[in-house]
């Protein structure tokens, strides 16, 4: 005999976004197509998708809720940091061409989508400088980059200062560029890294060109004194 | 097993046993007639009806004790409330209790009590199954049709009443079933009793002539019909009132209605009799005491059914209509001595007609059981003439037919695919969100700002933290200047901020209720609260995003 | 969580110990009482599969005028806000219908037949029939209020036994009241007891709150009625799937109720629970 994937009244409840209850008195009244047998209601998944279908009633039987829900957790600003990495003694002595030399060094970007990167990142620079104050910048662009598969930000020392129309008026000197596949987390990190600069501790830290461990290490002990 | 190859072999099942129950009661009815009708010449005569109301109320009220309604609305309360589920003592108690009232010459039908008693047996036939609701509705409708195509062999009738007043819903798989039990519940009758037509006649002679007459007769009948039920619903509420013990009840209405039959016996029983006299054409009596005799029939029914008699509105619709349409007949020739109208057997039919359409608002079902029990086709057109406009006139002065009226009143008149079905369906319970995080009362500001900053919700429910009961409720909305002002962070608990007059439902409200406190009242959302514990949210997203399911569900063809 | 119990409220001091007992079972186990006054002598119940009419004798429609007053007294007494329930639709204007959505229900073993039938021997037909269709255990209260101090669970291996198993299971976790599992044996090892536990999920439940389990040969039911706890709440299943099932259970329902005065919590074929709710 054939087997075939069944379902109990919670699991339907959930897929359907109903209260179980609703799914009961919709067996009672014989809305639902339920398997005969047992004590327990169980539905049979073929059946339901007809249902479904004759219902216009959209049914997503694969566990798609759990998987969304896995990638919309907020990635810590450790792991990004870890992902993007740091890179020192940036060339360059305008923003463009120092935006540039950084977006050339990423390697998760691909070559073909490096020219696109930079426009979006130069376009959001003449829009409204991202330079925070401090001697620091925080570039990235408005649209999300689908190809990425991680979050990331990565960290840049410049070789010399470069004039970047910062709120200060200050040049800048360090590169924070954050690339993100999805707005939300790319809100979560923006915020967690300004929260970050704001603690002047970290910032002198910054300013010591560390290496990337310690950055890291840094990074997690302040996120545990400050979960978000 | 398929579910229509179920539906039509248990459909068929509950036609024949209700056929049955009609032939039965019908049978009964003719030999107790017979039985009683040397008796009726003496003086006492007139207490007989008062004895078989008596009767008829102590079986239902102390034997079965049944509660007793009309029938008919209670069959339609049970498949619009309770997916048709009917007790098994309403498949017999009506049908003794009707016998009695009817028998001892009470004015009523065998109807109402045949179709109660026949979708009972549908139901516990269902029940019996272990079937669903959806099933169950379809099998109430199979025993409603066959009893109507038993007592009266017109097995159209049975489909066209079923599926009209009682179900509601033109259902391809319902119709089926239904047409199908409506034609075992014909067979059954037809089978015992063999006469093939309820009422003989000559051929009829109607031409176009007749319309306009029939147009004025409709009028006349809408008229005739409105007043009925009127009377009807009155005479029931005065007889609550007063105080009388209800057996006492049963002895004076009957009584009334013996001494109206002294004068009038054409009010007494379901008086098939007289409607096939007035139908060929023997009836005798003059214009002015047939114009009595409506209004002597309308009350003696309106007394018999509402002091505690039992039995229905159909046949005394077939006499009052018949007798309308003759008084009609005889007014046209009175003004008009050459008029070129049909007989007043014709008329009488379409009298009928219209009473039937005008007191059930049910168009359909006078056409076609008109046509049924005559069996003269040759009236047609004129008949639906008649009933189109009866029903029309009967609704524009009242729009609520005597069957629904009581149950539209009560807010229990709930066709599939209306707001109000879909608002009684979905309950409290099914429509709340409960993952809420609930704050304490005594919670400073900043903590509570803590939880803000990961959390998505609207509304905080605000929690006495050691009985866990609820006490108000903080809505970010109404604190956003707070919330932005950190000099207040360490200064304020979360009491003193909270909302606690915002209003409350409780599970056991109902959704409409519920919607009418938040439409009232200006809200998006709604907490629920029982026994002083915080349950969830309802909001109006949701309840949008549920009642348009549930429409779809209600609404889409199988 | 919020559970309720519905109690039709009888004004007389047989109703009375009957509302003590479940005002105590709801103190207990953390439920809500919900009163119903019964104003004409018959209601309805719609379950989902059966409309059962209940014909109340006349002892319920004693003086309905102090009626209120005397449940508000025992509610107090037993420290609960007191709640009634009003009928709100009404199947005729003497027949007001009876949600079935609670959580639990009491009563006497009969509510129909008058009192004095009322005892030890007799479950009325109406309450068995409830007690089939019912999607929630019917509490079939002792003669005279009495504290129950522990729980003791009929067990048989049966689906409804198991959904006995699992309200007692409920019960001991809110209560926090010691709970023994009895056992008649039918020629089966203790082995198969226990896989059947194993099978649903509930070793962990069980191991943490059973007290004791109790087994006894099929000869000896005469003797485990008799060692269950006079203060105990025996929670059994009632009326298995199948016909002779149905014969079997059945008749040792009605066996238990007729021998012993401890409360009964019983959970019917249709009965609806898990766990963790």
């Amino acid at each position: 005999m054939k087997q075939h994937m069944t379902l109990s009244v919670f699991d339907l409840s959930t897929y359907l976004g109903v209260n179980p209850d609703t799914i009961k008195r919709w067996v009672r009244q014989g809305k639902l197509p339920v398997l005969p047998k047992g004590a327990d209601l169980r539905f049979e998944k073929k059946a339901l998708e007809k249902w479904a279908a004759l219902h216009n009633i959209r049914l997503n039987l694969t566990d798609k809720k759990s998987a969304e829900k896995q990638n919309q957790e907020d990635i810590p600003l450790s792991q990004a940091l870890q992902n993007g990495g740091i890179y020192f003694n940036i060339p360059g002595n305008n923003v463009a061409s120092v935006l540039e030399s950084c977006v050339k060094q990423i390697p998760q970007v691909p070559d073909d989508f490096k020219p696109d990167l930079l426009d979006r990142l130069v376009e959001r620079e003449n829009a409204l400088s991202t330079g925070v104050g401090n001697g620091m910048a925080i570039p990235h662009p408005r649209q999300q980059l689908s190809y990425l598969s991680d979050p990331m930000i990565t960290v840049n020392f410049l070789a010399d200062p470069v004039d970047y129309n910062a709120l200060d008026g200050r040049p800048v000197s360090i590169l924070f560029c954050i690339l993100c596949p999805s707005l939300q987390h790319h809100l979560h990190l923006l915020s967690a890294l300004s929260f970050c600069l704001k603690d002047a501790d970290f910032v002198a830290f910054i300013k010591s060109q560390p290496q990337l461990d310690q950055l890291v290490e840094q990074t997690m002990v302040l996120q545990k004194a400050n979960p978000l | 097993m398929d579910d229509r190859l179920l539906l039509i072999i248990a459909g068929s099942i509950a036609g024949i046993c209700s056929g049955l129950a009609a032939v039965a009661l019908r049978l009964a009815l003719e030999s107790v007639t017979e039985w009683l009708h040397p008796f009726r010449h003496f003086w006492w005569a007139f207490l007989l009806p008062a004895v078989g109301a008596l009767l008829s109320t102590v079986y239902l009220e102390k034997i079965t004790r049944e509660g007793a309604g009309h029938g008919v609305p209670e069959v339609i309360y049970a498949v619009s409330k309770h997916g048709g589920l009917l007790r098994l003592r309403s498949s017999y108690s009506r049908l003794i209790s009707s016998f009695l009232t009817i028998g001892s010459g009470g004015s009523a039908g065998p109807e109402a009590p045949v179709v109660m008693s026949g979708s009972a047996i549908g139901s516990n036939i269902a029940k019996l199954l272990w079937l669903n609701d959806r099933q169950r509705t379809t099998l109430v409708g199979c025993g409603t049709a066959g009893a109507i195509a038993g007592i009266f062999n017109a097995p159209l009738a049975g489909l066209v009443f079923a599926i009209e007043v009682v179900l509601g819903k033109w259902e391809f798989s319902n119709i089926i079933p239904i047409a199908i039990a409506a034609v075992a519940g014909a067979e059954v009758s037809r089978a015992i009793i063999h006469e093939q037509v309820l009422f003989n006649h000559l051929p009829f002679n109607m031409g176009t002539a007749d319309i306009l007459p029939g147009i004025c007769l409709a009028l006349f009948a809408g008229l005739i019909s409105v007043f009925f039920t009127k009377t009807l619903n009155t005479s029931g509420k005065f007889a609550k009132k007063n105080r009388f013990p209800f057996w006492m009840r049963a002895i004076i209405g009957g009584s009334v209605v013996g001494c109206i039959g002294l004068f009038f016996p054409v009010v007494l029983g379901e008086g098939y009799h007289f409607i096939q006299s007035m139908i060929s054409g023997t009836f005798t009596m003059g214009i002015f005491l047939t114009f009595v005799a409506v209004f002597a029939k309308i009350f003696a029914t309106a007394i018999t059914l509402g002091w505690g008699g039992s039995g229905g509105i159909f046949a005394p619709c077939l006499l009052i209509g018949s007798l309308t349409g003759i008084v009609f007949h005889k007014i046209v020739f009175l003004l008009f001595d050459n008029a070129a109208c049909a007989s007043e057997g014709a008329y009488a039919l379409l009298g009928m007609t219209g009473l039937i359409s005008g007191v059930m608002q049910a168009p359909l079902t006078g056409i076609f059981l008109v046509l049924e029990i005559t069996g003269g086709y040759e009236t047609i057109l004129p008949l639906i003439v008649v009933s189109a406009i009866s029903s029309t006139m009967s609704h524009y002065i009242e729009p609520a037919s005597f069957y629904f009226k009581e149950l539209i009143r009560k807010g229990q008149f709930l066709r599939p695919g209306t707001d109000a079905r879909i608002l009684s369906d979905l309950n409290i319970r099914e429509l709340v969100s409960t993952e809420f995080t609930t704050v304490s009362e005594n919670m400073i500001f900043r903590e509570f700002i803590k939880i803000l900053k990961t959390s998505d919700q609207f509304f905080f429910p605000v929690i006495d933290e050691n009985t866990g009961a609820y006490k108000g409720m903080i809505e970010i909305r109404n604190i956003r200047r707070h919330v932005l002002n950190p000099g207040i962070y360490d200064m304020v608990f979360l009491n003193q901020i909270m909302d606690t007059d915002i209003l409350t439902a409780s599970l056991e409200n109902d959704l409409h209720d519920v919607l009418e406190m938040m439409e009232t009242n200006n809200m998006e959302s709604i907490p629920v609260v029982e026994h002083d514990t915080f349950i969830g949210m309802i909001s109006k997203t949701r309840i949008l995003d549920l009642y348009r399911r549930e429409l779809i569900m209600q609404t889409s063809v199988r | 969580m919020n559970y309720k119990l519905l109690q039709i409220f009888r004004n007389t001091p047989f109703g009375r110990e009957t509302f003590l007992q479940s005002l105590y079972f709801c103190k207990t186990i953390h439920a809500h009482p919900v009163v119903y006054i019964p104003e004409s002598d018959k209601f309805l119940m719609y379950f989902p599969n059966d409309a059962i009419q209940i014909d109340l004798d006349s002892s319920y429609l004693t003086s309905p005028e102090t009626a209120k007053q005397h449940a508000c007294d025992l509610f107090g007494e037993m420290g609960f806000k007191p709640a009634f329930f009003a009928p709100r639709s009404f199947t005729a204007s003497t027949l007001p219908d009876i949600p079935t959505n609670f959580d639990y229900f009491c009563c006497p073993r009969s509510v129909s037949d008058l009192s004095s039938k009322i005892g030890l021997g007799h479950i009325g037909p109406k309450v068995r029939r409830i007690i089939k269709q019912a999607p929630f255990p019917v509490l079939l209260t002792s003669l005279v209020f009495k504290p129950w101090k522990s729980i003791a669970v009929f067990f048989g291996g049966s689906t409804n036994a198991r959904k006995a198993l699992q309200m007692g299971l409920r019960i001991a976790m809110v209560s926090k009241l010691p709970m023994d599992i009895y056992t008649l044996r039918e020629k089966k090892s203790q082995g198969y007891y226990e896989n059947i536990i194993k099978e649903s999920d509930l070793t962990a439940p069980v191991s943490q709150f059973l007290r004791n389990w109790h087994y006894y040969e099929k000869s000896e039911s005469d003797a485990m009625l008799y060692d269950v706890p006079h203060d105990a709440l025996i929670v059994l299943g009632a009326y298995g799937h199948g016909v002779i099932k149905d014969l079997l259970f059945g008749s040792k329902m009605e066996k238990i109720q007729s021998t012993v005065t401890n409360n009964l919590l019983i959970t019917g074929p249709q009965c609806e629970l898990s766990l963790i709710h």
